[in-house]
């Protein structure tokens, strides 16, 4: 019997080797015919077979092990596969689920998404800061050295252990535990560390209370949701507005455009896929971004991205024509295809037309003219479904601080005087984009109006952020008083009261891993302790900046931090980039820490992402949502890099 | 021009030996269409057991494998074994692709998972005279759809233990409902300034909620988990009151949320002398021949208003999947692993605890423990069994079950959001019309 099995191997393993030799033939024999193609010579020829011969069993290893399985999984996401039961065509149903948040699984994935966010906007952060301070701790000339390194860098070869996280959740016990003990015994010796490490808990209670009602609870954040797109509306317009105008700040207004434009068509796009069937509107949208990115790169000169975007665009309304034909209730026969057709063709057009030809200033104004178009219809279409019920009246109520001068003070406010807040925030974001473009052409052509136009959005967005603050505190209290008086105890934000009302007593320790609130927190320090990876890339940056630079800003009397900042910083872009965007793909892959260090108790508050997917794929066996999830992050992490890469300009590298 | 036909040549005689090599193993594969005396010749059956340790894996292929040889002439039986890690994509990937080993160990509630991808060994089995002295519990946990699927391997009964001299009333008799057992976990918890000082009860899992003892709640609140249509019963006063009494159960060793619990245990929780009550596997108590047992009394779960006590006995089984061929044979060595002397020799080897009543002789005659545990799980035990979609089930009472027991949602929220969420899986595993 072995010696059968010995010989099946033997020939399995024959089998193999003839099929990467045979496989590797024809593929350098199809390189070898693609050069002859293009007219190259013969030795030219030979060349390429050769080369494509040898590379032939890695492309083809690639065909089978990575594209295969790619194209497979994508077909499953498209399909309600569960292992062992027949697979079953559902469009994009799975991709519905998951981006609308609809029902337990699309809430689950909602709430993993926030999480991996999380990890990715206040992990790689703090990753950062620790790696680089490691690595200038290690950049000194100091005995021992070596074994300093080593030990700086041992973390990365044990963190993912399942033994040493275990001994993390030994050393974070909340009564006992190492940490606890010892950051106590800190603040009974230190009456200022005391003070310090109280805030901190108080702090990162609040802000974690904050994020678990918004963004893990879907509690609803009321008029508050108006504060944040309107402080940002502050930041991003206030440096425009004040000070001299210069060509850098219509950079910077193209930027916003640029950045905040791909925010929101991919949100849009998103909403649009959740819809269904999808809305027109959307597809007008994307063809308004994809001419509006062009637009921003013919001024740029850069053709290969013009390229790339008309693709993208292309591909998205093409998707778009199989979502809206995929629809259950789309139904030709009553009228609606034409409006359907009709939207993709406009939307098509512009995209195709730079296909041919170059791009003169004629290509210039017809996108400008286009553009225009685009925003007229989408107006159009969106603007009278706004109207209704008296949407733009509460932004009269801001702008004019009715709301703040109203204080009903009573239970009726949530019913009576809130409804108004269906105004899509959207609204608000756009108007972001719609300054920052108005500004831009405006330019130095219209300079009084530009700076009247600015300093008047400036204040629109001021009114909006103070009276939907003031007004967010009142819809707080009265919704809380609301489910106090029902005797609900999920009242809301109920865990953002419950922290932010009161200041810690004295002995207050964190929960780290045994609660919602610190279980985030807590996988963040570990990935914090285990920086060594960045840290070693850092120091090579770091020994990579000359002496001399440093020599010369000592003579013009620089002090530390001038350095760090003039010198240290702009010559290590470089490492500081390749950490981001490794970080930020890491952490939004984030896996075995939150599989070991989960308990009941958190496993809905660490759950990434990626423990999602697995789930959702290996544990129940529901491979097609599974797929959907995978490609979603895919496109996410895609999307982040990609606009990583984009705006990388800060990057210097000279060094 | 020569390297080249040297190329030709090579990639020639790959390809011979490679048109031999593929009917040559074509021709193993083909093995079971041929005539059964033929197959018999070259069967091989392959028993995945999962955890198993490498003296037992000795034992199974020094000592079992041998004797079924024997019976068996042409047979031959391979042993597979993995870690719990990867248990759950190595069964589902083998079942579920109809490509695996022949017999394959299965957990309490996995019947129910694979259905009919497990094969109805009632025309194996049923007729065994043997079964009568197997626990019904357990042979509930091997059938689905009143069929078979395989046989109880070894079972696990889940009691509550308590350390009768940590307990500030050392000679009350343990608690048998719910509200006496809130009385007893309050009674004999004490939390000091830094926290929990000692623990009046603690969970399998070290906490103060598991899944699945949240089901056996239920079951000794006098509920069930599905209406008699197949939907989810989680709407019920049972779950209600089994909800509540976690709940309450919970408040009475952390007064509030942000009571720390108890430091980190070494070794087992039982011994630890800060742990009073505790339900815990038997792998996680000291040897039964620790003096500790003097101190240890054993009882069943409290009742509801409505309930009984129960103890639940998880019963790990093997099963036979759809796809194998030969099931005559694969149901033989069900029996034959089975018989007494084997489920015997498993609990000497292994620690296996035996579901057949008729090989526990020895255990009850040498061990009191062991002697008041399979008594308690005869007159109490209820399997783990007939949990539908578990694996999408357990996630959902952790996700809803902790927003309830941590203040962030109201019982009738979390009843409604169970029913609700636990009806779609259902629904969409089929389980409903």
């Amino acid at each position: 019997m072995a010696n059968q099995y010995r010989l099946e191997n033997i020939f399995w393993a024959l089998g193999t080797v003839a099929f990467i030799a045979i496989t590797s033939y024809l593929i350098g024999l199809v390189a070898k015919f693609l050069v002859k193609l293009r007219g190259f010579s013969e030795t030219e020829q030979r060349k390429a077979f050769w080369g494509a011969l040898f590379a032939g069993p890695w492309i083809s290893g690639f065909f089978i092990f990575v594209a295969g399985p790619t194209l497979v999984s994508l077909y499953y996401s498209f399909t309600d596969y569960k292992l062992g039961k027949p697979i079953e065509w559902i469009g994009l149903e799975n991709y519905r689920v998951l981006l609308k948040g609809e029902g337990t699984y699309g809430g689950r994935f909602k709430g993993a998404m926030f999480n991996s966010f999380y990890y990715a906007a206040i992990g790689v952060p703090l990753q950062l800061v620790t790696s680089l301070g490691m690595a200038m701790l290690l950049n000194r000339e100091v005995k021992g050295i070596r074994l300093f390194r080593t030990i700086f860098y041992l973390p990365v070869i044990l963190a993912g252990g399942p033994a040493v996280l275990l001994a993390w959740r030994y050393m974070f016990a909340t009564n006992g535990g190492f940490v606890n003990v010892s950051l106590q015994r800190f603040a009974d010796s230190f009456f200022l560390f005391d003070y310090i490490y109280r805030s901190v808990v108080y702090v990162v209670e609040s802000l974690n209370g904050f994020y678990i009602g918004m963004a893990v609870r879907d509690d609803p954040i009321g008029p508050l949701k108006y504060t944040f797109p309107a402080i940002l509306g502050l930041l991003l317009i206030g440096p425009l507005a004040f000070g001299e105008w210069e060509e850098s700040k219509r950079n910077r207004a193209l930027r916003i455009i640029e950045i905040l434009g791909a925010v929101l068509v991919g949100v849009l796009f998103s909403k649009g896929l959740a819809a269904n069937p999808i809305n027109p509107v959307w597809t007008y949208a994307f063809g308004l971004g994809g001419v509006g990115i062009m637009l921003l790169n013919a001024r740029a000169e850069k053709w290969s991205v013009i390229r790339t975007v008309q693709i993208i665009a292309l591909l998205l309304i093409v998707l778009s024509l199989v979502m809206t034909l995929e629809a259950a209730d789309f139904n030709p026969t009553k009228g609606d295809a034409p409006k359907y057709l009709i939207a993709l063709i406009v939307a098509a057009l512009p995209l195709i037309v730079p296909f041919f030809g170059k791009w003169t200033a004629f290509t210039t104004k017809l996108m400008l003219a286009t553009t225009g178009i685009f925003g007229v219809i989408i107006f159009v279409l969106l603007i009278p479904g706004q109207l209704d019920g008296g949407r733009l009246e509460l932004i009269f109520r801001y702008l004019t601080f009715q709301s703040a001068i109203e204080q009903p003070n009573n239970m009726d406010y949530l019913e009576e005087v809130f409804p108004f807040e269906t105004i899509s925030t959207m609204w608000f974001y756009g108007s972001i984009i719609a300054v920052a473009a108005i500004a831009a052409l405006l330019h130095e052509r219209y300079p009084r109006q530009r700076k009247v136009f600015l300093y008047a959005a400036f204040i629109f967005f001021a009114l909006i952020a103070l009276n939907s603050f003031l007004d967010t505190r009142r819809y707080f209290q009265d919704f809380s008083d609301i489910a106090e008086a029902n005797g609900k105890p999920n009242y809301h934000f109920a865990r953002f009261h419950e922290f932010a009302d009161e200041y810690p007593e004295n002995r207050r320790v964190p929960f780290w891993l045994t609660n919602d609130i610190w279980s985030k927190p807590s996988l963040v320090l570990i990935t914090m302790w285990s920086s060594g990876a960045g840290m070693l890339i850092f120091l090579a940056a770091l020994k990579g900046v000359p002496r001399s630079l440093y020599e010369a800003a000592e003579v013009d009397g620089a002090s530390g931090v001038q350095k760090f900042f003039k010198i240290t910083l702009p010559m290590i872009s470089p490492a500081l980039f390749y950490n981001i965007v490794i970080g930020v793909i890491a952490s939004l892959q984030t896996f075995e820490m939150v599989f070991i260090i989960r308990t009941t108790e958190t496993e809905s508050s660490l759950m990434s992402a990626a423990f999602f997917l697995y789930q959702r794929t290996f544990q129940q066996l529901e491979i097609g949502q599974g797929s959907a999830a995978s490609w979603i992050l895919v496109v996410i992490i895609v999307g982040l890099t990609a606009m990583q890469f984009r705006f990388s300009k800060w990057v210097h590298y000279e060094a | 021009m020569k390297r080249k036909s040297y190329l030709f040549l090579t990639l020639a005689v790959i390809l011979v030996l490679s048109a031999v090599a593929i009917p040559a193993s074509a021709k193993e594969t083909a093995a079971p269409d041929q005539p059964a005396v033929a197959a018999q010749d070259a069967e091989t059956l392959e028993i995945y057991i999962t955890g198993l340790t490498e003296d037992t894996q000795t034992w199974f292929r020094e000592t079992v494998f041998p004797a079924f040889e024997a019976d068996h002439p042409g047979v031959k039986l391979e042993i597979l074994t993995g870690g719990w890690g990867t248990f759950d994509t190595d069964v589902a990937g083998w079942i579920t692709t109809g490509d695996g080993p022949e017999i394959v160990y299965l957990g309490s509630e996995y019947a129910a998972t694979y259905g009919d991808l497990l094969a109805d060994m009632d025309a194996y089995l049923s007729d065994w005279e043997d079964l009568a002295n197997f626990l019904p519990a357990a042979l509930e946990t091997a059938t689905y759809d009143g069929h078979l699927r395989g046989l109880p391997l070894l079972m696990s009964p889940r009691p509550i233990f308590y350390r009768s001299d940590l307990m500030a009333s050392p000679d009350a008799a343990l608690p048998t409902t719910f509200e006496e057992s809130l009385a007893f976990v309050q009674e004999n918890t004490v939390v000091g300034d830094a926290g929990v000082e000692k623990q009046g009860f603690m969970d399998i899992g070290g906490g103060l909620f598991d899944a699945q003892e949240f089901i056996g709640y239920i079951w000794s609140a006098g509920g069930e988990l599905y209406n008699e249509d197949g939907t989810s019963a989680f709407d019920s006063e049972a779950t209600a009151e089994a909800l509540q009494f976690m709940y309450d159960r919970r408040r009475a060793v952390l007064p509030t949320e942000d009571t720390p619990g108890l430091p980190p245990i070494e070794g087992t929780p039982l011994a630890s002398g800060v742990v009073v009550s505790g339900i815990f596997p038997m792998w996680n108590v000291p040897p039964t021949s620790d003096p500790i047992w003097e101190n240890v009394a054993i009882g069943p779960y409290p009742a509801g208003a409505n309930g009984e006590q129960l103890i639940q006995v998880f019963i790990d089984w093997l099963s036979v999947p759809e796809y194998v061929e030969n099931k005559e044979l694969a149901g033989e060595f069900l029996k034959f692993i089975g018989s007494k002397e084997y489920a015997i020799q498993l609990n000497t080897v292994a620690g296996f605890t035996p579901v057949r009543t008729d090989a526990w002789d020895d255990i009850r005659a040498n061990d009191p423990v062991w002697d008041q545990l399979l008594g308690l799980a005869e007159e109490y035990g209820r399997g783990f069994s007939d949990i539908r979609a578990s694996a999408e089930l357990r996630p959902l009472i952790v996700e809803q079950v902790t927003l309830f027991l941590t203040d962030q949602q109201s019982l009738e929220d979390t009843q409604a959001a169970l029913k609700e969420a636990y009806d779609s899986i259902l629904e969409a595993n089929g389980y409903l019309d």
